[in-house]
């Protein structure tokens, strides 16, 4: 055998050897025809480089402000109109609805579950005919920009497990959040800011916890963390300079300090310590454009009637929507809000009616805000909560007032801008609020649809991990194309 | 070879010719008879072998034409006669078992056409044809070109036949589809100007039911190529009737079940999809209109969302004719200010964002010429751009959008944007434009919106460009007609105990805001109430007020906050009762360690009692000259927590030398009363040095009439007492 190699080296004359090679390339070139990208580089390492991704096909949206709802509020008491409920308050939910759903602990023994019909007036609203209830009037004269989408369903029954899952696509922790994955797949366009920002609030009802795994990274790279504004008057901690030291000496020490991990690099060639680097040069430019930013004081005063004078007091959730909308402005491409009172297991009539007090008018004023600035067209805005609330009553039932316990499967999420089509209702619920008979949303679906508009292919954005392929949707997950515009 | 196997072997070619010979017999007399032959049930499988078989006899029977077409010398002949003769007879049975068992399955429905008829023909030919050639193989000698054209021609009727069965099974433009879909798709209509039967409606009759129903066979006597013809219908009468339940014959004969007689379209065609059979209902329900336009539906429509799916929407991408930019000079000119990206990974589009203004150049949007050709999109909001810069931006002939908001343009130049041909989107929200400039962005040739929100435009002005047609402009938010009531001021101060003389600070975070305040518990309003200009010194227990006021805005709610004048330490202090057990706080020094608590009963900072009354001995190392005791107190209606019915303070040496000081008795909580409040129960008394004082606060022995609780005991919450 290797006579043979050897034999067939030296008997290759250059003319044969030309031939055969123009052979060749003429084959692959006509691959390369067939498979246009072949022949892109793909191979360098794009760690070194924080504008990585770009997304799949053209985007509808370029960013997301998620406007979270968290503690689950009642659809049944603001977007899904049920006179049925009214009409049969206090009557034991028939069993052939509920289906064997399974039951958190705090329903599972009621002997009885009464429908509870809403107290509230609801009116139709809109072009769309949206129902909406007499607690969101802000929201309601906006109905035409709105996607309402009535049958979002989820698996969870439970606060953690829900909001982790719908952050995450999976109910167990340590997964990168959604903020995570967009900021891995199409990178930060403003690398003065962090591409990813967490801004929190809390109303008076009784509330559930969020926590830091919510943006998480996960197990992608740390750059892609969400990162937490304060909620006070200063968002971003730590972000002066301390006294008697100026911009130039920082600059120095930053200039030093990366020469010195640039050797580090050279030794060891890890990845994260030019991460690192990148996130000190990040800070040093923050510095200049945070206090830009949460400088609330040039806002006019149009803008102030809109969000509602709470919108200039830090840590409400007025002032968030604005520094949302002044955030995503600059470019940052998902900006996550928490409002947390939404948890209304008693008294839900009074609690529901502060934690509105607290979003209508900002939510609504975020989408007319971005709209008159022409950014909605590219800014999709999400409002919801981690799952719905039920529709008979946990604890005892009177004429005005109740309790609702979780409900999973069906509840109400609305969409605006980026390309979602405005003024729709999508997806019915069966006459007891209970069970989706048309359109659902898993979700997955949401997802999906959610990275497309951001010009992802949801089965595309993977990160290899531990030996598989991770996606957001996991192994799930289809569009909703009945609310793409 | 072994020469015993040779005469078997030439028995096996002989009984294969024959069986042929027999099978194109039979054939040809079938044909002859056609009319008359019905299947039986039994050979229907035979005839669906037919795609199994007949890829043999054109792969051999080709192979062999291919041979005689390159021979060229007997003497090859000879070497391969005997290989070549096999071929040819393989083809020859093979051939005449597919054309057998494929006219056995044109007799099963749905094949009834042209296409049909010449691929049966041809079927047949090549089977007759190539059982003569093997029959006269003898005389047809591979080298002579009468063989050579024989070979030619049965080539050609391979290739034609065999397409012709393509076409049969897979539909007519099968093969050429994926290339002449290219140059049909430029010619998509766009949506706004699609109409549902011309663009929707037509193309699905077209594919699926004009080849029945065409002038030249009319299936049922109905041809649907022309509106007329359409709405006439066939034998059978119209094709739809909307007070039928199943919307007429059309949709009754689509809805038939597929193993019906009467189903269209027929088995082993072409069927409707889903999809399509609700854009046909939908169109007839809503009374097929031949020109109603797909614009005309909602968006919830089915029709709309079937439009959207073949007219595009959806994911297509808008198509840009220009070459991607190189790759280095789009690195080289992104900076940390200055973003320029693809719109996607296959765009060849560029977008740029500008970031952070005080970094911002006229020269930075000048290097970006280099990329004129791909810039698409800019984003230029809050740089300070000038008047002159869009002389500058004017020279980027591909931009569509362009957000000039919160720049410093006037105005000026904005005729400049007029050689953008291309412009659609144009955002000059919060620049100081006027109408006369604005009036004339409408000779841009593409654009259709225009936002102009917080310009300095009078609502007059936005009425008379909201008639303008071509260009629809976004005139956003105003807030002159609104009126909302402000939020209360902020009393920064968070200590409630003042030791001396101290500094009260208010503020309020909407620029431009009057806050008005008392000191005297009563309420402040928008008269005669202090204004607020510098710190508000106190020095004594003070309840302040502040409400704020703006011009254009309601007044807003009250805040107070009390505030706790404490001159004295209290050096330690005994509770002669125990507090309940639920509310034990840090007992003996809850009430002298300087903490406040909030208005939360379980903040852990409230003595809580209700089985008894509240005694406490404060004691003093040193005898202190006082005037005042002050107790604070909670009220909390709903959680029972009222105030004591009398409160006695007792002064003295010691513990045995105390006499009454004071004795108070608050006011009662009514029905009206606020929910909750820190109250402050102020003892004041003859100046005189003390050196113990007794306290002692009754709880509420029967709640009232009017209170859930009625007739059972009240709670007395204390956190703090001030000596002065």
């Amino acid at each position: 055998m290797e006579k043979q190699v050897f034999d067939f080296g030296i008997n290759t004359t250059r003319r044969h050897f030309l031939s055969k090679l123009s052979l060749g390339l003429g084959s692959a070139a006509l691959g390369s025809l067939l498979i246009p990208d072949i022949f892109k580089g793909s191979g360098e390492s794009d760690m070194n480089d924080l504008v990585a991704g770009l997304p799949h096909f053209a985007p509808k949206a370029k960013r997301v402000i998620y406007l979270f709802q968290n503690g689950a509020p009642s659809q049944l008491d603001l977007f899904d109109y049920k006179p049925m409920l009214n009409k049969m308050h206090g009557e034991d939910l028939p069993e052939s609805i509920r289906g064997g759903q399974r039951l958190t602990g705090m329903t599972a023994n009621q002997a009885k579950f009464p429908l509870a019909g809403s107290v509230f007036n609801f009116k139709q609203h809109g072009k769309s005919g949206a129902w909406m209830s007499e607690l969101l009037p802000h929201m309601a004269s906006i109905a035409d920009d709105l996607c309402i989408i009535k049958t979002l369903n989820t698996e969870a029954i439970n606060h953690d497990p829900a909001l982790t899952f719908f952050q995450t696509g999976a109910q167990v922790g340590n997964r990168p959040s959604m903020g995570s994955w967009l900021s891995y797949g199409l990178g930060s366009e403003n690398q003065n800011l962090p591409g990813f920002c967490v801004l929190l609030s809390r109303g008076k009802g009784n509330g559930q916890g969020v926590y830091s795994k919510l943006w998480t990274n996960g197990f992608l790279d740390s750059v892609h963390q969400g990162v937490q504004f304060s909620s006070g008057e200063n968002p971003v901690l730590y972000l002066n300079d301390p006294e008697g030291m100026d911009r130039s000496q920082r600059r120095n020490m930053l200039d030093k300090l990366s020469e010195l991990n640039q050797g580090t690099y050279e030794d060891f060639g890890d990845p994260e310590i030019t991460a690192k680097v990148q996130q000190y040069e990040m800070a040093f430019r923050m510095q200049t454009a945070v206090p830009e930013i949460t400088d609330m004081s040039k806002e006019p005063e149009s803008i102030v009637k809109m969000y509602g004078p709470e919108c200039l007091v830090p840590g409400t959730y007025a002032a968030n929507c604005l520094l949302a909308r002044k955030l995503s402005e600059q470019g940052v491409r998902f900006i996550q809000l928490y409002h947390q009172g939404w948890d209304s297991h008693g008294g839900l009539p009074n609690e529901i009616k502060g934690q509105c007090m607290d979003v209508d008018q900002a939510s609504a004023a975020l989408i007319t805000d971005l709209k008159q600035r022409g950014l909605l067209d590219e800014t999709l805005v999400i409002w919801g909560g981690e799952f719905g609330r039920t529709n008979y009553c946990q604890g005892t039932l009177t004429k005005d007032n109740y309790g609702r316990d979780h409900h999973p499967r069906a509840f109400t999420v609305w969409m605006a801008g980026g390309g979602i089509k405005p003024g729709v209702v999508y997806g019915e619920t069966d006459e007891f609020g209970y069970n989706i008979v048309k359109d659902p949303v898993h979700v997955h679906d949401f997802h999906a649809t959610i990275l497309n508009q951001l010009g992802l292919d949801h089965e595309k954005l993977v990160f290899k991990h531990q030996g598989r392929r991770y996606r957001l949707t996991d192994v799930a997950g289809k569009l909703v194309n009945g609310i793409i515009a | 070879m072994d020469s015993s196997s040779k005469p078997s072997q030439n028995n096996w070619k002989g009984l294969f010719y024959n069986i042929a010979f027999f099978l194109n017999g039979l054939l040809l007399f079938l044909l002859l008879f056609e009319s008359r032959f019905s299947v039986p049930y039994w050979m229907q499988a035979i005839g669906r072998m037919h795609p199994l078989v007949l890829h043999f006899p054109l792969v051999v029977l080709m192979l062999y034409a291919f041979w005689v077409l390159i021979v060229d010398k007997p003497d090859s002949v000879r070497w391969n006669s005997n290989l070549s003769d096999l071929l040819l007879l393989i083809g020859t049975f093979t051939a005449v078992v597919a054309a057998f068992s494929g006219f056995i399955l044109s007799k099963e429905d749905g094949y009834e056409s042209n296409t049909l008829f010449w691929h049966k023909w041809m079927g047949v030919a090549i089977s007759v044809g190539s059982i003569a050639w093997y029959g006269f193989r003898t005389y047809l000698t591979p080298w002579k070109l009468s063989s050579k054209f024989f070979a030619a021609g049965f080539l050609l009727l391979l290739t034609i036949g065999g397409h012709l069965g393509g076409n049969l099974t897979h539909g007519e433009d099968f093969l050429i589809s994926p290339v002449a879909d290219l140059s049909t798709e430029e010619n998509k209509i766009p949506l706004e100007e699609a109409k549902i039967y011309a663009d929707l409606v037509q193309p699905v009759l077209q594919q699926k039911c004009y080849a029945c129903h065409n002038a030249e066979k009319s299936k049922g006597g109905l041809q649907m190529q022309t509106i007329e013809l359409l709405v006439k219908g066939g034998k059978s009468g119209a094709l739809w009737d909307t007070t039928r339940a199943d919307l007429g014959l059309l949709l009754n004969r689509i809805h038939l079940p597929l193993d019906d007689k009467k189903h269209m379209s027929p088995r082993g065609k072409a069927q409707l999809t889903d999809e399509e059979v609700v854009l046909l209902a939908e169109w007839i329900k809503m009374g097929s209109d031949f020109d109603q336009m797909v614009s005309s539906l909602s968006e919830q429509s089915p029709v709309y969302a079937y439009a959207q799916n073949v007219l595009g929407g959806g994911r297509t991408e808008e198509q840009y004719d220009f070459d991607a930019a190189d790759a280095d000079k789009v690195k080289e000119l992104n900076t940390t200010y200055r973003l320029i990206k693809s719109l996607s990974a296959e765009s060849p589009a560029l977008f740029v964002n500008f970031y952070n203004r005080t970094n911002f150049k006229s020269k930075d949007i000048e290097d970006l010429l280099a990329l004129k050709e791909q810039i698409v999109s800019m984003d230029l909001s809050k740089m300070p751009v000038k008047d002159e810069d869009l002389k500058i931006i004017a020279r980027f002939p591909e931009l569509r959008k362009l957000i000039l908001n919160f720049t410093d343009i006037k105005g000026e130049t904005l005729g400049e944007l007029q050689k953008l041909a291309k412009l659609r989107e144009l955002s000059i929200s919060g620049t100081s434009v006027r109408i006369t400039q604005v009036k004339k962005l409408k000779e841009i040739p593409s654009l259709k919106r225009v936002y102009v929100w917080s310009t300095g435009l009078s609502t007059e002005e936005f009425a008379l460009l909201k008639k303008e047609k071509k260009v629809s402009y976004e005139t956003g938010y105003r807030s002159d007609t609104i009126k909302l009531a402000l939020n209360p001021p902020i009393i920064e101060n968070e200590d409630q105990i003042i030791s001396g003389n101290t500094a009260i600070r208010l503020k309020h975070q909407i620029p431009g805001t009057t806050i008005r305040y008392t000191v005297d518990g009563s309420d402040p309003d928008s008269v005669h109430s202090l204004v607020y200009s510098k710190p508000v010194t106190i020095d004594k227990n003070t309840k302040l007020k502040a409400k704020a006021f703006k011009n254009g805005w309601y007044g807003s709610k009250g805040v107070d906050k009390y505030f706790f004048r404490s001159t004295y330490h209290i050096d330690s202090v005994r509770l002669i009762t125990p507090p309940d057990v639920k509310y034990p706080a840090q007992r003996d020094i809850t009430i002298a360690n300087g903490v406040k608590s909030d208005n939360s009963p379980s903040s852990g900072k409230w003595l809580g009692y209700r089985e008894n009354d509240f005694q406490a001995y404060l004691l003093f190392k040193k005898p202190v000259k006082a005037h005042n005791v002050t107790l604070s107190m909670l009220r909390n209606v709903g959680g029972f927590i009222f105030p004591p019915v009398r409160v006695e303070v007792w002064g003295g040496k010691d513990e045995k030398n105390l006499k009454l000081l004071k004795v108070l008795t608050p006011e009662m909580p009514v029905q009206t009363t606020g929910n909750v409040e820190n109250l402050s129960l102020e003892a004041d008394f003859a100046l005189q040095e003390l050196s113990c004082i007794k306290l002692i606060a009754k709880p509420l022995a029967k709640l009232p009439l009017w209170h859930p609780g009625k007739g059972e005991k009240a709670w007395v919450f204390v956190d703090e007492v001030f000596v002065n």
